[in-house]
């Protein structure tokens, strides 16, 4: 009978449950969502394919002409690759609505713009 | 035509069909009022506000696959959920729904075969628990008979004294007698707290759902069956409550009586869900007692309420 | 006439699958009535290679398949690797790095301990307490999501110090959640104390006496509710735990409610070391640069996880690979006693008495080959155990 108050106070207090996806809580600041390349600061120097712990990046070429192919379902989200980035060519973003239904949705690819030398 | 009628009667309204649908209802009652105790939804989304979530549950348990394991008892085995079902629906049909002593069969002593009903229920659980040979169900049955002897004679015993106070032993009768003077929940309120209890240990809600405790055996009795069996095991679990409802507002709350402005039959609605809440409440309050704290305590503290309760009928005008 | 014993007893198993475990492993109990007569405990269900992987790691990857050993308990396996690897390079990280250790932790601990309280109450039927207290756990996971970007699996330590740092916003707003904390955690107490059932399914249930916890080597909270006074924060401490001062919480009933108001008041002592903590957060750097090879060391370090003393050992040989990385869980230490507190006990006691002492199975599997016809031990390499693995799940 010890909680009897506390249940009786509950029963007209709206639910505390947040109905998702009709409500949607906000994400906060400095949450590790998604990483995204900035290709025109990147260097490629391949640090960032080094200390990936799980193979999600996979670079083509080296320096200035490298591209990336990007596995975000091996993905830990753990932003070690935008700490190891020299140039600061790597953000996390705020988004963490990923789910898809194969493996070639979850593949990112980052090419060069076409005017860059 | 009268044969028909009651035919009639007995199959749809307020029969079988009428006990079954009302049953679903009393299940969505009880799980949303114990989801908002505990400050989170419940059922939503099927149905306004979930009410066709304990119908997609049966649906959806007929439509399961049928599992029946090699060294079960076999026709033991698959009579078992039917009668289940068949015994608390044949008890519901004596208690006044429509009107004041107007159940749908009747007769002096049907009080008596009420109870037997009840502990004829407790004993079909363990027969469906041993024809599984399996040793959770094994042990889930044993739990089931354990608690029988805890809570079958508190519960006889007050669901007699209103019958020696009215004088009669059917429930008509006894609906009849309060319609006319006051109900017995203001004249034995011992014995509506001793009911109300020993009802939670019938129908195995917490405190008392120790035969069928989910995180220490697995599912207790219930652990074998499967698709249609476990859909009517569930369905006989609802209209087992709603006969529980139904008995304690015939017997304490003056069945569907009341003042002019409301038709009897949403009387007894309202009474029957006002019971159901208080189930619903105990529920939310306790956690699970062991076997023999549960025997142990039924036979020091509600046998002797109960007997309190049959020397103050006898004593008091 | 006089039955032989094994006609009144049966085996029940509990477990792999069970709804009392939260994770597989396997419990054969031999039952006679309501009475457990002997239990045999069969770990190895969860075992993923994960000492194994760590060879193939440099030491920057490794800390991120560390904190994947367990979910509620990956900041305390972060820290002591972090600890562990900061000692083998002879490092020690800066003053406000080891405060902000110490807090995350602490909120860690506060975590875990709700959770617990929560499936101890769903253990003996008592669904309510397991709803409001994961309702209440939500305020503490938002406040580790605002300090370090991740409900679970924080990936804030590293090895040097800290990755981020701690805002005057975020230093707000655990203040306020620790003030709301606190009110629910005492009216959690109060009620626990009060509550009949709750009582009278826990008082004398699952004792185990605290000779037998000494000999048979328990950790934890589960040591300290048998009035032994031992944590590794106190007597070996590590993080800032020298500099703020808390209280070692011991309980002598022996039984699983001792263990349960040790974690609630072990919940009230964390909150206050994080509020200390806030006040006395120096400035400073929150990291040091550290080389990516370590040279040639063997170093061990320990750490009072939720769920009692946490062990890593590393040994490594002047690359950027560990050589060999040994982790010893809590978990693995209790099962021992568990094994010995149930014996005797009823079968519905065997739930709450396996809750007791919080299990984290995940975190336990480790596995040694060993050949039992020649008695030597084996080391495979990682192909190897893959490729066994792989045949032996293609023949099932």
């Amino acid at each position: 009978m010890a909680m009897e108050g506390e249940v009786i106070r509950n029963a007209i207090k709206k639910p505390v449950t947040v109905r998702y996806p009709f409500e949607k809580l906000p994400p906060v600041e400095g949450l590790r969502g998604e990483p995204v390349w900035d290709m025109l600061k990147c260097i490629g120097c391949g640090l960032c394919e080094r200390d990936c712990p799980t193979e999600t990046i996979e670079m083509i070429g080296r320096g200035r002409t490298a591209e990336f192919k990007i596995h975000l379902d091996r993905c830990a989200y753990c932003a070690q690759c935008a700490e190891s980035c020299p140039v600061d060519a790597i953000e996390l973003t705020k988004e963490y609505e990923l789910a898809a239904y194969t493996h070639e949705q979850l593949l990112k690819e980052y090419q060069r713009p076409k005017n860059q030398s | 035509m009268e044969a028909y009628l009651k035919l009639l009667e007995i199959t749809v309204f307020p029969g079988i069909l009428f006990l079954i649908l009302i049953g679903f209802f009393y299940e969505w009652v009880d799980r949303k009022f114990y989801a908002r105790l505990q400050n989170r939804y419940g059922p939503l989304h099927t149905g306004p506000g979930g009410l066709l979530q304990p119908f997609a549950d049966f649906v959806k348990l007929l439509a399961k696959e049928d599992i029946e394991p090699e060294a079960v008892d076999k026709h033991t085995f698959r009579v078992m959920p039917i009668i289940l079902l068949a015994l608390p629906l044949i008890a519901a049909m004596y208690v006044p729904v429509t009107d004041i002593s107007r159940a749908v069969v009747s007769f002096e002593g049907d009080l008596v075969f009420i109870v037997f009903i009840l502990t004829m229920y407790a004993v079909s659980v363990f027969l469906a628990a041993w024809s599984s040979t399996n040793p959770f169900s094994t042990l889930g049955g044993s739990r089931a008979v354990i608690q029988l002897l805890g809570f079958e004679i508190p519960l006889a015993i007050v669901l007699f004294t209103p019958a020696i106070k009215a004088k009669t032993l059917s429930v008509n009768g006894i609906t009849l007698w309060q319609a006319n003077h006051l109900p017995f929940i203001l004249l034995q309120p011992i014995g509506f707290t001793v009911a109300v209890i020993c009802f939670l240990a019938e129908l195995e809600k917490v405190p008392f759902d120790i035969p069928e405790a989910k995180t220490e055996i697995v599912a207790g009795w219930q652990t074998e069956f499967s698709g249609r069996k476990l859909a009517l095991i569930r369905l006989s679990a609802d209209v087992e409550m709603v006969l529980a409802a139904s008995l304690i507002t015939a017997i304490f709350l003056a069945g569907p009586s009341g003042p002019w402005f409301i038709p009897p039959f949403i009387w007894f609605f309202i009474k029957t869900t006002a019971v159901i809440l208080i189930f619903s409440n105990i529920r939310t309050l306790f956690a699970r007692f062991r076997v023999d704290q549960m025997v142990g305590g039924s036979w020091k503290y509600l046998l002797p309420l109960a007997l309190l309760q049959v020397a103050l009928v006898q004593v008091l005008p | 006439m006089k039955l032989p014993e094994s006609e009144t007893t049966f085996q029940i198993p509990i477990g792999p699958q069970h709804p009392a475990l939260a994770e597989s492993e396997n419990f054969t109990f031999t039952v006679d009535g309501e009475t457990v007569v002997d239990v045999k405990a069969r770990l190895g269900y969860v075992h993923r290679g994960i000492e194994k992987a760590l060879e193939n790691g440099t030491y920057i990857q490794n800390l991120y398949l560390i904190e994947r050993i367990c979910g509620i308990c990956s900041h305390a396996h972060t820290l002591c690797y972090s600890q562990n690897i900061d000692e083998a390079l002879g490092i020690e990280a800066p003053p406000r790095a080891r405060f902000i250790r110490t807090i995350v932790a602490e909120l860690g601990r506060v975590h875990s301990h709700y959770l617990w309280l929560g499936l101890a109450g769903h253990e003996i039927g008592f669904d309510t307490l397991f709803m409001y207290t994961w309702r209440d756990r939500e305020v503490v996971m938002d406040l580790q999501e605002l300090i370090t970007g991740n409900r679970v699996n924080f990936a804030l330590f590293t090895i040097g110090g800290v990755r981020r740092d701690i805002t005057p916003y975020a230093i707000e707003q655990v203040r306020k959640g620790v003030k709301t904390l606190e009110e629910r955690i005492q009216y959690y107490k109060k009620m626990c104390a009060k509550e009949v059932t709750l009582l009278k399914r826990t008082v004398g249930v699952g004792v185990l006496k605290p000779s037998q916890a000494i000999n048979l080597c328990a950790v934890g909270p589960l040591l300290r509710a048998s009035g032994v006074k031992r944590d590794i924060r106190k007597d070996d401490p590590h993080a800032a735990y020298d500099e703020v001062p808390f209280n070692v919480i011991t309980y002598d009933g022996c039984d699983v409610a001792s263990r349960l108001f040790v974690r609630v008041d072990e919940v009230v002592e964390s909150l206050n070391i994080i509020r200390y903590a806030l006040e006395h957060l120096p400035d400073g750097p929150i990291r040091v640069k550290v080389p990516r090879r370590v040279p040639t060391h063997e170093t061990i370090s320990r750490v009072e996880a939720p769920r009692g003393e946490l062990f890593h050992y590393v040994k490594s040989n002047g690359t950027d690979k560990p050589e060999r990385y040994k982790v010893r869980t809590p978990t693995l230490a209790n099962i021992p006693s568990v094994c010995e507190m149930l014996k005797g006990g009823y079968v519905a006691d065997i739930p709450i008495t396996l809750a007791s002492i919080d299990p984290c199975f995940c975190c336990t599997d480790r596995v040694a080959i060993v050949d039992a016809v020649k008695g030597k031990k084996r080391v495979w390499t990682w192909e190897q155990l893959s490729r066994y693995s792989e045949k032996w799940h293609g023949r099932r």
